[in-house]
């Protein structure tokens, strides 16, 4: 017994400075937003006149470096699930023909679209510059959601890929013998066994876009199509940034993948992990 | 309802080969039952007629018409598999129905067809619940009820009652029989378990690495086996074999030590090596009789005992109706009825 409760104690000894070493930038984050612009850095645990001044600029766009805030965010949210939906299209049906199919040279397809991820994205963001200017595709929103399903393709189809590979087989032969074509037995079983798999990835490249800033900054260059995250980085621009205005809008902008990852948890956990180890 | 016949269908992957040229006929209505032990090439033979596997060699025709080119859907077979393989986000009923919806049959009939299927099954109360609800013997007749809706020429059964407990797969057996017996639907069977086999099939077809050993009625395989595999494979306990020598003259195998009787055999040379079978039922307990055995473990089963005896070196087991009141240790003398005796060649295996 008080071998099992010194266990505890080192794991909460352990578990707290962890904790207080992740939770500290999101607390200072929180302490700016909530801070004048004079007390920012005043270096106090708790600002002496908190306000919630800097949000009601956000929310009627009063400062010029959130003018186009409202568009912006819309922009960041309509990119970020048009790369959530296309993603998981392009995998599902990657993943479908590859480990159900088994469509010929269907693995080396996907191992070749795994090799990418050797180059880092970075290097890749200048051929893509290239690619999308060839295609005239620059400043077009359009050019970030294709370069974002690019990246994330890979990857979603690895994981469902694996995901799909565990369903029994025997489901496809007693739907192929019930009359199933391949398309029905891709919508009317596949697809609904899929769900948390998919639904997984769908989040996964939804966040990816939406936390992404270098390609949105390098393909988009007008102040009414840029993300809500190229747009933040625009805050430090000047001399004298309004750093408060930048964390506040800054913990707006965390807000909807928190919401997300909370509400697709259960999702989250079990489609990563099932899809990730091959028992 | 259809016929169903293989015509020397053989069955290769890659460099293996798995089938050697099968040729079966099955008759309309029959319940043929492919038994054999793992890696025979039953399943791959089952599988070959539902179109889940490629034909490499030979045809396969149900009602006259050859199905080599056809895809699955298309050859009117429903299949029960081991799994039981539910679809796990559809209901009992859907799961049911979902080869009708395929098809888009009307609702209303859909729906007559599934609940005709659970009354036959007792599934009336489960429609709408899911595989995962159900216990082993439910899904399968779940299982079971996926195939009768689809009203199919030929049923197929892939080891289907490999998964439940003993007790459970006897009650399943008398209901698969039973149901054939109802809906008169041909039916290939395949399955590992002999007793399965010997207790459903209007014929069974014994297989043995790739090929057919023997095709028969059950008791016609228990008692006339042609070779040395059925004989050993078909019946529980198993014949009890020993090596010996023909004595034509004598009419007795010479075998460890003692004369063995046998019967009027019309093959065999004087001094031929052959083996010497003889069922568990097939050998007398009595104080007089030329073998003497002794007595190695006594099993009571309450209607019959089973005593494993030894003669020599070799093991027997014996099946005595009622008790026994034998003990391990004490010496007995066998009795081999001849007349029940089967010989088979020493080299070859095959029936003398």
């Amino acid at each position: 017994m008080k071998k099992k409760y010194l266990n505890e104690a080192f794991l909460l000894l352990m578990a707290v400075p962890i904790l207080l070493w992740s939770l500290l930038p999101i607390y200072h984050i929180f302490l700016f937003s909530i801070s004048n612009k004079d007390s920012a850095f005043s270096g106090a645990l708790w600002p002496n006149e908190p306000t919630l001044r800097n949000f009601t600029h956000i929310w009627k766009q009063e400062h010029f470096y959130l003018h186009h805030f409202w568009i912006q965010i819309w922009n960041s949210l309509w990119i970020a699930v048009a790369v959530g939906a296309l993603t998981l299209a392009i995998a599902a049906c990657a993943a479908f023909a590859i480990s159900r199919l088994k469509v010929r040279g269907g693995r080396t397809v996907m191992n070749l679209a795994l090799f990418t991820y050797f180059i880092p994205a970075a290097f890749l963001a200048i051929p893509m510059y290239k690619a999308m200017g060839n295609y005239g595709l620059l400043n077009s929103q359009w050019s970030l959601v294709l370069a974002m399903v690019t990246l994330a393709a890979p990857y979603a189809i690895w994981v469902l890929k694996q995901a799909s590979d565990k369903l029994p087989w025997e489901l496809d032969e007693a739907a192929r013998i019930d009359g199933a074509t391949p398309l029905q037995l891709f919508r009317l079983v596949y697809l609904p066994l899929m769900t948390p798999s998919m639904v997984a990835i769908g989040t996964y490249a939804l966040l990816l876009s939406w936390n992404e800033y270098l390609y949105g900054y390098l393909l988009l260059s007008h102040e009414r199509t840029i993300t809500l995250a190229v747009a933040l980085g625009h805050f430090t621009a000047a001399d004298d940034s309004p750093w408060e205005l930048l964390m506040a809008t800054g913990l707006v902008y965390a807000l909807p993948p928190a919401a997300i990852y909370y509400a697709f948890r259960r999702y989250m956990v079990s489609g990563l992990t099932s899809g990730a180890v091959k028992s | 309802m259809a016929s169903v016949s293989f015509n020397d269908v053989k069955k290769e992957f890659g460099k293996t080969k798995v089938l050697h040229g099968i040729s079966l006929d099955i008759a309309d209505g029959e319940f043929m039952v492919l038994v054999g032990p793992s890696g025979c090439g039953k399943s791959t033979l089952l599988r070959m007629l539902a179109g889940l596997e490629e034909i490499t060699f030979g045809s396969i025709a149900i009602d006259a018409r050859v199905v080599n080119e056809l895809d699955s859907k298309d050859r009117d077979i429903a299949m029960v598999f081991q799994s039981y393989a539910l679809y796990p986000h559809m209901t009992v009923g859907e799961n049911m129905g979902f080869s009708l919806k395929l098809r888009n049959d009307r609702k209303d009939l859909i729906e007559k067809r599934v609940s005709d299927a659970a009354k036959i099954l007792n599934l009336q109360s489960y429609l709408h619940r899911y595989p995962r609800e159900l216990s082993g013997g439910q899904r399968q007749r779940v299982a079971m009820g996926r195939a009768i809706v689809r009203d199919p020429k030929v049923f197929l059964f892939d080891e289907p009652l490999s998964n439940l407990d003993a007790k459970l797969r006897v009650a399943m057996r008398a209901e698969i029989k039973a149901l054939h017996q109802r809906l008169k639907t041909t039916t290939v069977y395949v399955t590992h378990d002999q007793v399965e086999a010997m207790t459903m099939a209007d014929r069974i077809a014994v297989m043995n690495e790739g090929r057919i050993e023997q095709l028969g009625a059950p008791l016609e395989l228990y008692d006339r086996p042609n070779n040395l595999f059925v004989a050993q494979f078909i019946g529980s306990p198993a014949m009890n074999v020993i090596d010996g020598v023909l004595r034509k003259s004598s009419a007795c195998v010479e075998a460890l030590g003692h004369r063995w009787p046998i019967g009027a055999v019309s093959g065999g040379t004087e001094g031929q090596a052959v083996k010497y079978g003889v069922r568990p039922e097939h050998v007398a307990i009595g104080a007089q009789g030329s073998i003497s055995a002794e007595v190695v473990v006594v099993e009571p089963m309450g209607a019959e005992t089973e005593l494993v005896v030894k003669v020599a070196d070799a093991t027997f087991v014996i099946t005595t109706h009622g008790r026994s009141d034998a003990k391990p240790g004490q010496a007995i003398a066998l009795a081999p009825e001849a007349a029940s005796v089967h010989l088979f060649d020493a080299a070859s295996g095959q029936r003398l």
